[in-house]
């Protein structure tokens, strides 16, 4: 019975999101400039092509009509046609899906190992010197915004040794009727960049989850009772404590992982890596609304869904939230 | 209340980093205070820039009679004067923005909490909704909307922050209502405002002011991601994101001072008040875990 | 110490793992004769005639073909027509190639001709447009024989071949007309190219194979693939790690580093201008005040205030140090040299006691200030240009705010008059077409002035503009545009700024690489080197 009161409230919320997303998504479009510019050549189009090229995309007609035309189309599944590459919108949304999902999985892939290691070394080291160099230094890894990062990762990775390329996707390989990038050593050898431009400022957040986790579970008496019991120290670290800090850890890496799915934008930007964050980017300056509309739409579902994901995670790996159910 | 804040204040420092960061930090304040009487250039005004001598690399004795410690940009600006005027447009949209959005966040908080029903669930639906978005996120439309300038882009960081201190505050001051004394204000009969102003707000201050250095950097960082992307601060008049934004196509070109120099510049900037702001935050609110 | 070392296994583990990926990646070798480009045109459409952009027609060139080719000095030559006659004045006579087929096998014939015109004038509805003016003016197109047609214009059309050299002949289907939309969806495009489709992903690749029936001979690439990529950053990388072979639109600053690393660059000034333009009309402008804020007449009205400006800009720090040398300093709307300019005409430095003393003359010694408006990164240099004009008119007293935005958003700005002057950019296959969109009076019936926003009304070149387009293609043409180009131009209704350099970059697989100012990036242009 909670359970479905607290997935109607979910639905509910998911749904306001939306609607509030595609009011604001439309009107800042709207009011921003006219994407008919965009579609025909302005420097060969005359006032009459302009002006038909504008009522053949509707956007003669008032604001509020276009909007609930769009409403109507998005409830029959369409979200429109791209005014750029007049292609189905959606679709094109879900065909820059892969490359997202290759490069948070990556990001994510080195993140929470090394992130959890840092934080249970840190936890365990309370107060030393190694312990305090790792706060510091996620402190700064966090705050740096990921331009920065990215820029000083290309300057040094890909400028000064030229080890790695500064951008771009790489190769690609077709599988499931999708182009994947990490099934190459030259996709993978482009991925390296930008996935670590997104996994520092994740690994620092994860140390730092892990370290103070660490230290409140190494003052529980269960601690002591194992340290009593003469267990080694990495068994205790690994056995014990992991499992007992692992409920955060996991929100945060679901949560970290849906925002990464969507939001990467800036690192995806200066790494041409062509994904949703950067379709909405690109789309957002050629003023591509029915593009903007769906990756809107795409992350605001994308987005409950892993929340839901995370709480079930919450369910199945916290013993006291699987007792109470 | 202030007793304490002064206590904490007056405590020794916390190891040999915070003195750092706090020194750092007052001295980025001083130098941005400062940029027009230090800087050799005043990169706002067209006359006092050679545009021949755009990219000169760091050393390179310029036509104003001063030499380019670290080279000049594309279009012949002296970095040091452009990190040094970048700095103050940096700091005043953060700090601007990080103050306004920390009282319209207490407002909106102490007055969900006060009037609870239609009115808490009111606010706090468009807060949650607004957390459930990536900060950049708002940012970004909310700047696309207004179009560019530095009045814009305050705003937009407004819009972008106000729900975290309104959500931490109605926490607090939700506490705050439920004492005995806030009954007894009620009981006296004391007018709406009085209570809010004299009672509520006071007790509810303290969260919202150990947020604001924190926000502050978020803000230093958001503003200079939207430069970065091309969408904040107008072309003439570049803050330090929009500087390393400038020199970020030089980069390619071995013209790397044009944005590493700013680039440091804006690092160290962030990671000296996000370290000061931990220690304010931690001092003030034992609560708060260190996350 | 052990027990140390096992706490770290995994993440060891992990680094030893990534870096064996990395190891492997430098052994990708490409495929033998595999032509491999990337370019910034992102292909929309695989319809032939849905929007005159580059973005289409670079790609599509290698597909389908043009009646009518233009040299490298954009001088007409044979393409699938041989040669080409004007009858009458409304009347033009085309002679097809023989012995062309379509990549389906059927032949070329007067028919596919038809079709296509038709499919254009009739059938095509916006937002597809931009080729519409090219044929709107036809008013029957028929075959005299199989491989011969004539076509009637409504109205003298001395420029028609030129007009055809934009147009891509497309194979009559059995029935009806093509949509666009089963262009992009269902059937391959079939046209007369050097190359045939493969395959394609919208706004990313697409993939050609040589035509090995093609009629001007064996095509040199037995197969070519085209990489969208639109940062120019990415470009460049893909290019100095071997991943391409031909990178087109690289940024000049971005040159020096690419020679460095082994890559060849070609360049060539583009059949363009950019240029500042002002609001000649309007009483009073926004933006635009006198020295203490006060606001003022429309100062621009005045030709002198024009030369003025004219006079105190430094093109030479726009080509040189923005552009990086890649541009050429602009005095007309071509590259002097091209048909239709004129050899009068030549770029000054600045000279700024000149300039001042003209500006004192025509009423303001202490100058004004005001915005120029700009787009945002969508032609080379562009933010750096409004600012490094803002460098140089203030040594004459005229305080520029620069304003950058985002091209449509500038564009919808600049439609609706918010803007007093701006930076802008005009293209054309012909110097008239330019004159034409940019400086004849605006007139939606003849479709003249579409870019005239600055509504300038200068009837004499008008009547001199009319006269030189109805000179059939040949000198005294060109001389009659030269001349009114040089009359309009000493009224200096814009300042042409500078031509921009196409550049394009190629690998060790690449001999040479041929420009046209036209700015295509194709695998025709792309020369193998002998192995």
């Amino acid at each position: 019975m909670a359970l479905i009161t607290v997935a109607m409230g979910r639905l509910s919320q998911a749904f306001l999101l939306l609607l509030v997303m595609s009011i604001i998504g439309f009107i800042g479009i709207h009011s921003v400039g006219n994407p008919v510019f965009n579609v025909v050549n302005i420097e060969t189009a005359t006032p009459e092509d302009i002006r038909r090229a504008t009522i053949a995309l509707g956007l003669d007609q008032p604001v509020w009509r276009q909007y609930l035309l769009f409403i109507g189309n998005v409830v029959t599944g369409n979200f429109g046609t791209s005014y750029i590459y007049h292609l189905p919108a959606f679709g094109l949304v879900m065909s820059k899906l892969p490359a997202t999902l290759e490069l948070a999985s990556i990001a994510m892939l080195v993140a929470a190992p090394v992130g959890t290691v840092l934080g249970l070394l840190a936890g365990r080291r309370n107060g030393t010197l190694l312990d305090r160099s790792i706060l510091k230094t996620s402190v700064f890894a966090l705050s740096v915004p990921s331009f920065w990062l990215s820029m000083m990762l290309i300057l040094l990775g890909a400028i000064l040794t030229g080890w790695f390329p500064s951008g771009g996707r790489g190769s690609t390989v077709s599988l499931l009727g999708q182009e994947w990038s990490f099934l190459t050593w030259n996709g993978l050898w482009h991925l390296t960049l930008p996935a670590l431009a997104l996994a520092i400022p994740n690994i620092a957040l994860i140390a730092r989850l892990a370290r103070s986790g660490t230290i409140e579970v190494e003052q529980l008496d269960f601690t002591r009772f194992c340290r009593a019991k003469g267990l080694s120290p990495r068994r205790i670290l690994f056995r014990h404590t992991l499992p007992n800090i692992s409920v955060p850890i996991v929100t945060i890496i679901g949560l970290q992982f849906g925002g990464m799915l969507a939001f990467a934008v800036v690192v995806e930007s200066i790494f041409a890596w062509p994904s949703v964050g950067k379709l909405l980017i690109d789309s957002i300056q050629l003023l591509d609304r029915p593009v903007v509309m769906a990756t809107l739409t795409f992350i605001s579902v994308a987005f409950v869904v892993l929340n839901a994901l995370v709480d079930l995670f919450y369910a199945v790996l916290d013993p006291r939230v699987r007792l109470s159910t | 209340m202030k007793a304490e804040i002064i206590r904490v204040l007056g405590k020794p420092p916390y190891g040999p980093a915070l003195t750092v960061s706090k020194i750092v930090l007052a001295a980025y304040i001083l130098l941005a205070l400062a940029a027009p009487a230090i800087a050799p250039q005043n990169p706002y005004d067209p006359l006092q820039i050679y545009g021949w001598e755009a990219s000169s690399p760091p050393g390179t004795m310029g036509s104003g009679g001063y030499i380019y410690l670290l080279g000049t940009d594309g279009l012949g600006r002296d970095i040091v004067s452009t990190i040094l005027y970048g700095l103050r447009i940096s700091l005043l949209v953060s700090i601007t923005s990080a103050a306004i959005a920390a009282l319209i966040g207490l407002t909106a908080g102490v007055s969900a909490a006060y009037f609870g029903k239609w009115v808490d669930v009111a606010i706090m639906r468009l807060v949650d909704l607004q957390l459930s978005l990536p900060t950049i996120l708002v940012a970004l439309i909310a700047i696309v909307t207004l179009g560019p300038g530095i009045d814009r882009i305050i705003l937009a960081l407004i819009i972008a922050q106000w729900a975290t201190y309104a959500r931490v505050v109605r926490g607090v001051a939700l506490s705050e209502t439920g004492k005995p004394y806030m009954d007894a204000a009620r009981l006296m009969r004391l007018p709406t405002s009085r209570i809010i102003f004299r009672h509520l707000l006071p007790n509810s201050i303290a969260p919202a002011v150990t947020l604001i250095p924190i926000e502050v950097g978020h803000a230093v960082a958001l503003e200079a991601t939207l430069s970065f992307l091309g969408l904040g601060v107008p072309i003439d008049k570049p803050s330090l994101g929009a500087t390393v934004a400038n020199g970020f196509q030089y980069l390619l070109t071995g013209q790397y001072w044009i944005s590493l120099f700013p680039g440091l510049a804006l690092a160290g900037l962030i990671a000296s008040i996000n370290l000061v702001g931990e220690d304010v935050r931690r001092r003030l609110d034992p609560r708060s875990r260190s996350i | 110490m052990m027990k140390q070392r096992n706490r770290f296994r995994p993440f060891l583990l992990s680094v030893l793992l990534l870096s064996l990926a990395f190891c492997g990646a430098f052994s990708v070798r490409a495929q033998a004769q595999e032509l491999r480009v990337t370019t910034a045109y992102k292909l929309m459409t695989l319809d032939p005639h849905y929007a005159n952009l580059n973005e289409n027609t670079s790609l599509l060139s290698h597909i389908y073909e043009r009646l009518v080719y233009q040299d490298e000095q954009l001088n007409l030559k044979p393409g699938l027509a041989t040669s080409w006659e004007r009858l009458s004045d409304t009347q033009w006579r085309f002679k097809l190639r023989e012995n062309v087929r379509f990549h389906d096998g059927s032949p070329l014939t007067a028919d596919d001709v038809i079709y296509t015109i038709e499919r254009i004038r009739d059938f095509l509805k916006p937002p597809s447009g931009g080729f519409q003016s090219y044929v709107s003016g036809i008013k029957s197109v028929s075959a005299a024989d199989p491989m011969t047609v004539i076509v009637e214009t409504k109205a003298s059309a001395p420029t028609l071949p030129l007009s055809f050299s934009s147009i891509f002949i497309m194979p009559k289907p059995a029935e009806d007309f093509r949509t666009t939309e089963e262009l992009n969806a269902g059937t391959d495009p079939v046209g007369t190219g050097p190359y045939k489709f493969a395959g394609w992903s919208s706004g990313e690749t697409l993939k050609l194979v040589r035509n090995e029936d093609y009629w001007g001979g064996k095509p040199a690439w037995p197969t070519v693939t085209f990489r969208v990529i639109e940062s120019p950053a990415a470009r460049v990388a893909a290019l100095t790690t071997g991943e391409v072979d031909v990178a087109d639109s690289i940024p000049a600053r971005d040159v020096g580093a690419l020679k460095q690393r082994g890559a060849k660059v070609e360049s060539v000034g583009a059949a363009r201008v950019n240029f500042l333009q002002f609001d000649v009309a309007s009483e009073t402008l926004p933006g635009v005040t006198g020295k203490s804020g006060e606001p003022i007449a429309n100062p621009f009205k005045n030709p002198m205030v024009r030369k003025a400006l004219a006079l105190a800009t430094d093109r030479g720090i726009l080509t040189d140090k923005i552009l990086a040398g890649y541009g050429t300093p602009a005095s007309q709307l071509f590259p002097t040299g091209l048909p239709g300019t004129s050899p009068n005409l030549v770029a000054e430095p600045p000279k700024y006691d000149e300039a001042k003393a003209l500006l004192t003359k025509a009423g303001y010694p202490d100058g004004f200030n005001l915005v120029l408006a700009g787009p945002a990164g969508r032609y080379p240099g562009d933010g750096e240009t409004l600012q490094a004009v803002a460098q140089s008119w203030a040594r004459i007293g005229v305080t520029v705010q620069p304003t950058a935005a985002p091209f449509s958003v500038f564009n919808t700005k600049r439609a609706a008059g918010e803007y007093a002057a701006w930076y802008g950019g005009c293209s054309g296959e012909a110097v008239d077409i330019m004159l034409d969109a940019l400086l004849a009076s605006p007139d939606p019936e003849r479709g003249a002035g579409a870019l005239n926003y600055g509504n300038y009304r200068n009837e004499a070149f008008d009547k001199m503009l009319a006269k030189a387009e109805s000179i059939p293609e040949g000198p005294e043409r060109n001389k009659a545009l030269a001349d009114a180009t040089e009359f309009v131009m000493a009224d200096q209704p814009i300042i042409p700024l500078y031509h921009f350099h196409h550049i394009v970059g190629y690998g060790k697989r690449v001999a040479s690489y041929v420009m046209h100012p036209r700015g295509w990036t194709t695998a025709m242009q792309t020369i193998p080197a002998t192995e």
